[in-house]
């Protein structure tokens, strides 16, 4: 089965998604989210009747983009006092697999993929395996903030599943230094990021998600491979 | 009736109809053909809104006016008004988990009694809503003053006037931080009924040691009588009600509740019962301290000279920070609630559409924050604290009177669709006396808030003969 991937939009306030994360879903299937977040003074009911059509229409046009660009795409459209309970929601209603922080981007050559900490490896990989496809697309697996010895332990382990299907895979690992600092660093030279979501611990919820402030460091487009409680828990 | 639920028919004078899209509620988020609504309010946030919009000037406001009346019979008043307040809380609680919608009591009367009905409450309860924003300013400009007294200010002159320029400015002020804040106001919401709670508990325990004879805070002795009779313990009982409007709101909300079969009784049955329970304490505590002449004194701000007779200026300070917070967190949540109200109303077509209209700029509701804002100043600029508070209570108790009959009404001829997580035991006893109490406190009002009231409700039904005669909401989701 092919997997899903959410692209959160904010259709309403000129959200767009560049035309080389289109290229680069084209492997998969996608649900386009259009959302608007609105002020607490306004229900979502109301914002609803007035600017339901033209999003719609909006997010009609994202999907059929999708579509040319290859895979199968829908779209849900949500009104919402709150985005990031929303996109959870959605995320979780559509089975997603990962989901987008669209960036700007041209076509997409190389894809830095960032397994530092915590994260689910195997599904890391699987996904980007299924995104790459058979396409000529660089790949560099990247660790940071471990020591040398599990680093390469586990980008060895990363690199045997690419290589295994075709892709071409190279490795970098930081062990100095702040791993974000050094995550943001990497991702220059590359055209797109895949990065692991952790399992909700306190100090992202004092600082904010992590992906969301890679993607403002990094400015292209950043996949973000769910967690999963019952598969990685 | 039918099995399925029927659409609103007919237009308005200008040929508007309702805005009726068919939706599936979900304990998450409703569901239209095109969209969907997310709930993004938790138990903890319905809880702020009922108690934040009832801890507000009432408390802070009454204990002066109610003590003076009847001494500590004003207690007996208090549970009066939180028993009336329970029992409409709870058909409330069943008509919102049967039709989680926002628009809360004005859309239950509009789908369970009728048009007519609907058009009257809806709009009773846009001008019921200014009413009570305008006392809560106005107790507000109270509270301010004494705050500068405290401080050491000195007002000369007229004192009067200064109230009803502060009321106005921070009406003002309140509608243009609506219209343009895109700030998330909730959480500051939460943590400042937070503190009023606990401000409100620290003092109350310290003076129900004092009243109780455990410690002697060097309070002096009552000597004038208590007035412990029915007709004056019910009428302070109509005065002070506003105290308890607030609860209901958490129903205009209930469209973005998380979970609503569960969340929203929880909310409404519960921010009555904390609140009746601080309520009563604190006038225990109030007409304890002081007698009734020596409250007469002190008026509006007696809460103030309660401080600070139990625990110095420090006390007194604390009261007036209180007074503050709570009568800004009012007037605040009541204007949000007053646009609320007039967008159910206006999606109904029994007002203009463009009353709802959302501006471009910060996404907020313009037009009805100023038809919410635009009153409320004029209103408070009266200083007129009885008046205001009773003509509110009026019309929320028309409408408090009308969710009991509409839910008895639903009842005996119940439609398919009907299908409420909460249900109100007992048959249709706690409703009828719902209904018959809210009604009957009405009676107990002053003459001139009445003549108010009563002249407000045939305007509202005017306008349904002139300009919505023809909509039909009965029994249509």
């Amino acid at each position: 089965m092919t997997s899903n991937v959410l692209v959160p939009v904010k259709i309403l306030e000129g959200g767009g998604v560049s035309p080389g994360l289109m290229t680069l879903l084209g492997t998969v299937d996608v649900t386009v989210l259009g959302y608007h977040e609105l002020p607490e003074q306004t229900p979502p009911d109301q914002a609803r009747s007035q600017y339901e059509e033209q999003a719609v229409s909006a997010l009609e046009d994202l999907e059929q983009e999708f579509r040319s660009a290859g895979g199968e795409a829908d779209h849900r459209l949500v009104f919402t006092h709150d985005s990031r309970q929303t996109i959870e929601r959605v995320a979780d209603d559509v089975d997603a697999r990962a989901y987008a922080i669209s960036g700007v981007t041209g076509d997409v050559d190389s894809l830095l993929v960032a397994l530092s900490g915590d994260v689910a490896v195997d599904r890391v990989v699987g996904f980007v395996k299924e995104v790459v496809g058979d396409r000529s697309i660089a790949v560099t697996l990247f660790v940071a903030g471990e020591d040398a010895e599990a680093a390469e332990r586990k980008l060895e382990w990363a690199e045997e599943k690419l290589e295994g299907s075709g892709v071409d895979v190279d490795t970098r690992f930081s062990v100095s230094g702040s791993p974000f600092q050094a995550l943001v660093d990497a991702v220059k030279g590359h055209d797109a990021v895949v990065v692991g979501e952790k399992a909700p611990s306190l100090k992202e919820l004092v600082f904010g998600d992590e992906a969301e402030k890679l993607a403002e460091a990094s400015v292209g487009p950043v996949l973000v491979v769910r967690y999963d409680e019952y598969l990685d828990g | 009736m039918s099995e399925e639920p029927l659409e609103p028919t007919g237009t308005n004078v200008e040929g508007e109809a309702p805005d009726a899209e068919p939706t599936v509620e979900t304990e998450e988020a409703t569901v239209t053909d095109d969209s969907e609504l997310e709930r993004t309010l938790g138990l903890a946030g319905g809880l702020a809104i009922g108690i934040g919009t009832m801890i507000g000037a009432g408390i802070f406001v009454f204990p002066g006016l109610a003590g003076a009346e009847v001494g500590t019979a004003a207690t007996a008043s208090f549970a009066v008004g939180g028993v009336i307040a329970l029992l409409v809380a709870l058909p409330t609680s069943e008509l919102a988990t049967a039709m989680p919608k926002s628009g809360g009591g004005y859309y239950f009367i509009s789908r369970g009694l009728g048009t007519l009905a609907g058009t009257v409450v809806g709009l009773c309860l846009w001008i019921g809503l200014v009413f009570a924003t305008a006392f809560y300013l106005v107790g507000l400009g109270f509270y301010a003053l004494d705050a500068f007294a405290e401080v050491g200010i000195s007002i000369g002159g007229s004192p009067g006037l200064l109230v009803s320029a502060l009321a106005v400015v921070f009406g003002v002020g309140f509608t243009v931080l609506n219209v343009t804040g895109t700030e998330n106001a909730a959480k500051l919401q939460n943590a400042i009924v937070a503190l009023l709670l606990s401000m409100l508990v620290a003092v109350l325990a310290f003076g129900l040691l004092d009243s109780l004879g455990f410690v002697d805070a060097g309070t002096p002795a009552e000597e004038a009588t208590d007035v412990w009779s029915a007709v004056p313990i019910l009428s302070v009982a109509a005065l002070v009600f506003t105290s308890y409007l607030g609860f209901a709101q958490v129903a205009t909300v209930a469209g973005e509740m998380k979970n609503p079969g569960k969340n929203l009784p929880l909310a409404m049955i519960g921010s009555v019962v904390i609140v009746t329970v601080l309520y009563v304490l604190t006038i225990f505590v109030a007409t304890s301290v002081f007698d009734k002449d020596s409250l007469a004194d002190a008026g509006e701000t007696a809460m103030v000279e309660i401080g600070r007779e139990l625990l110095g200026v420090p006390g007194a300070l604390v009261i007036i920070v209180g007074g503050l917070l709570a009568t800004m967190s009012s007037a605040n949540a009541s204007i949000l609630s007053t646009s609320r109200a007039i967008y159910g109303v206006s999606k109904d077509a029994l007002l203009p559409k463009w009353a709802a209209r959302i501006n471009l700029r910060y996404g907020t509701p313009h037009v009805a924050l100023a038809m919410a804002g635009g009153p409320v100043v004029v209103l408070a600029a009266t200083r007129q604290v009885q008046l205001l508070a009773e003509v509110a209570s009026f019309l929320h108790l028309v409408m408090y009177g009308l969710i009991c009959v509409a839910l008895i009404a639903i009842r005996r001829d119940e439609p398919e669709w009907y299908d409420p997580e909460f249900r109100v035991p007992g048959g249709d006893v706690i409703p009828a006396v719902g209904a018959f109490a809210s009604f009957g406190l009405i009676a107990f009002m002053d003459p001139l808030s009445i003549a108010v009231g009563a002249v407000l409700i045939a305007v509202t039904a005017g306008w349904y003969f002139y300009y919505a005669g023809d909509v039909n909401l009965k029994g249509a989701l």
